[in-house]
């Protein structure tokens, strides 16, 4: 996934914040996900495996954080990598499609809280199908667009 | 005699221009020579005895700064730059109980000022250092003191537990010295009940083959000497416990989450409440009420600047938690207070 960021220093307050963060999740991992270890803090790779009884039983996809200088006050990229899942609201590239992610990003929430509602958005899921949108989206992103300078009009909560 | 007198200080007014000028191109030398010309013709200005002073400190003289700042604070004692500088002395002489008072005094003063100034933070970062190191003379020296007195008390307890056993055996064996006229085989059989007091089962089976009357001895015995033991080992718990608890407030203490912002994840220094009752760091809920929205980050209620008003029990129990824990803690924690002076956030 071409998501290229140009190398980029954190805030002292967003360093120290991604230091707690994981070792909270270290301590306290949430139900479902995995942090794959790498030598960037700045960057987490996190296994997510599918909840037991929904569509996504026991499938492993993998999610990339990205954290912007200014993290907390502006919400890490995150998007799927590899084989993305297949659902209405995730693109084919990678791309989600979460208002929490953009519009309704919130300093007060967490790498943590995030997984959780894209599992929570996985599970709700009731067909494995991509967006109807999402040839002509994709292609507008070739040429390695971040999901955040999307202009996302959201998809209804009910899948 | 008024003219020669404002004449004089406009003149000192000069050199002390002159000074900060040598100083803006780092000449100290230069701007000590000058400071201290403005001193001799006006002596009773604080500033020219806290510039020079901070020519002294770029100069790592600590003694000429010391002294020139205790002259400043003779002068005016409210001089804040003159009460960091002083503890930044003392923290090099090693004094920190006094040098943490002159950084607080200057913390004080100087947040009566401009509340964001990098003053603040710069003296904030050096007050956080000092306690830090202060905590840690202290606490290490309690640690130590602490230690001897464990060991005597250990030592006493051990001592007294022995002196009881030893007791015990004595009566014992005198009681056997009567017994053995009757049977030697009685003799034989304390002796290995001595050696076998903490295996109750063994000494049971052996037991069984002694006579009644002997049961009965070896029995009290038998359980006289595990119920020293026992009351050995209760009391050297006991003990431990007590050095443990004593010794707490010298562990690095976690900080607890309730004096901790959402946002920073960090301990509180200038905690507001919202109107939706919960507390964010004052400098960051402001940061994201302009970027990110007009909004509580937690509940999502609509929030505006000025509704926000400072948590003063949370600051309080702040430094309740700061004071007990030789203020960070940990002396990485120092560092993570260096971000306030990060210009994005205040």
């Amino acid at each position: 996934m071409s998501t290229s960021t140009p190398q980029k220093t954190l805030s002292r307050i967003a360093a120290h914040r991604l230091q707690k963060e994981l070792a909270e999740w270290q301590a306290n991992p949430p139900t479902g996900f995995k942090h794959k270890a790498t030598d960037d803090i700045q960057l987490w790779i996190i296994e997510v495996t599918g909840a037991p009884g929904t569509l996504y039983e026991n499938e492993q996809y993998y999610l990339q954080v990205d954290f912007p200088e200014q993290y907390p006050m502006e919400a890490p990229q995150v998007i799927f990598v590899k084989d993305p899942p297949m659902h209405p609201h995730i693109y084919s590239n990678g791309h989600i499609c979460l208002d929490i992610l953009y519009d309704s990003w919130s300093p007060a929430m967490t790498v943590s809280s995030i997984c959780m509602s894209i599992l929570s958005m996985l599970s709700s899921s009731t067909s494995k199908e991509r967006p109807p949108d999402n040839d002509r989206y994709v292609r507008n992103c070739r040429n390695g667009r971040s999901p955040k300078e999307t202009r996302w009009w959201f998809h209804d909560d009910k899948v | 005699m008024a003219s020669r007198i404002s004449s004089a200080s406009k003149q000192a007014e000069l050199l002390k221009d002159q000074g900060n000028l040598y100083f803006k191109k780092e000449r100290f030398g230069a701007a000590i020579d000058a400071y201290t010309e403005a001193i001799t013709l006006c002596s009773d200005v604080p500033v020219y005895w806290t510039n020079r002073a901070l020519c002294h400190r770029k100069r790592n003289e600590w003694e000429r700064m010391e002294s020139d700042c205790r002259k400043a604070l003779e002068l005016d004692k409210h001089a804040v730059k003159a009460h960091y500088m002083l503890g930044l002395a003392l923290l090099q002489r090693e004094c920190y109980a006094e040098a943490v008072k002159h950084l607080e005094k200057a913390l004080e003063l100087s947040r009566g000022g401009k509340p964001t100034s990098y003053m603040v933070e710069e003296i904030w970062r050096e007050l956080a250092k000092a306690k830090y190191i202060e905590w840690e003379v202290v606490s290490n020296a309690r640690r130590k003191k602490q230690k001897e007195v464990r060991e005597i008390c250990e030592k006493a307890l051990k001592e007294e537990y022995e002196a009881a056993v030893k007791k015990l055996k004595d009566k014992e064996g005198k009681l056997n010295d009567i017994k053995q006229l009757n049977d030697t085989r009685i003799s034989d059989m304390s002796m290995g009940e001595v050696i076998l007091i903490e295996d109750d089962e063994r000494v049971d089976s052996g037991e069984m083959e002694a006579d009644d009357f002997q049961s009965t001895v070896d029995t009290s015995k038998v359980s006289e000497l595990s119920r020293l033991n026992l009351l050995y080992k209760e009391r050297l718990q006991a003990l431990s416990e007590i050095f443990n608890k004593a010794g707490s407030p010298d562990k690095p203490a976690e900080i607890p989450e309730y004096l901790c912002c959402g946002i920073t994840m960090d301990i509180f220094r200038d905690p507001v409440i919202t109107p939706s009752g919960v507390t964010y760091e004052r400098a960051v809920l402001l940061e994201h009420l302009r970027k990110v929205g007009k909004f509580d980050p937690l509940t999502r209620a609509d929030l505006q600047p000025n509704q926000v008003v400072s948590n003063l029990a949370i600051k309080e129990g702040v430094q309740a938690f700061l004071a007990e824990n030789g203020q960070m803690g940990s002396f990485s924690s120092v560092i993570i207070y260096e971000r306030w002076s990060f210009g994005g956030f205040v």
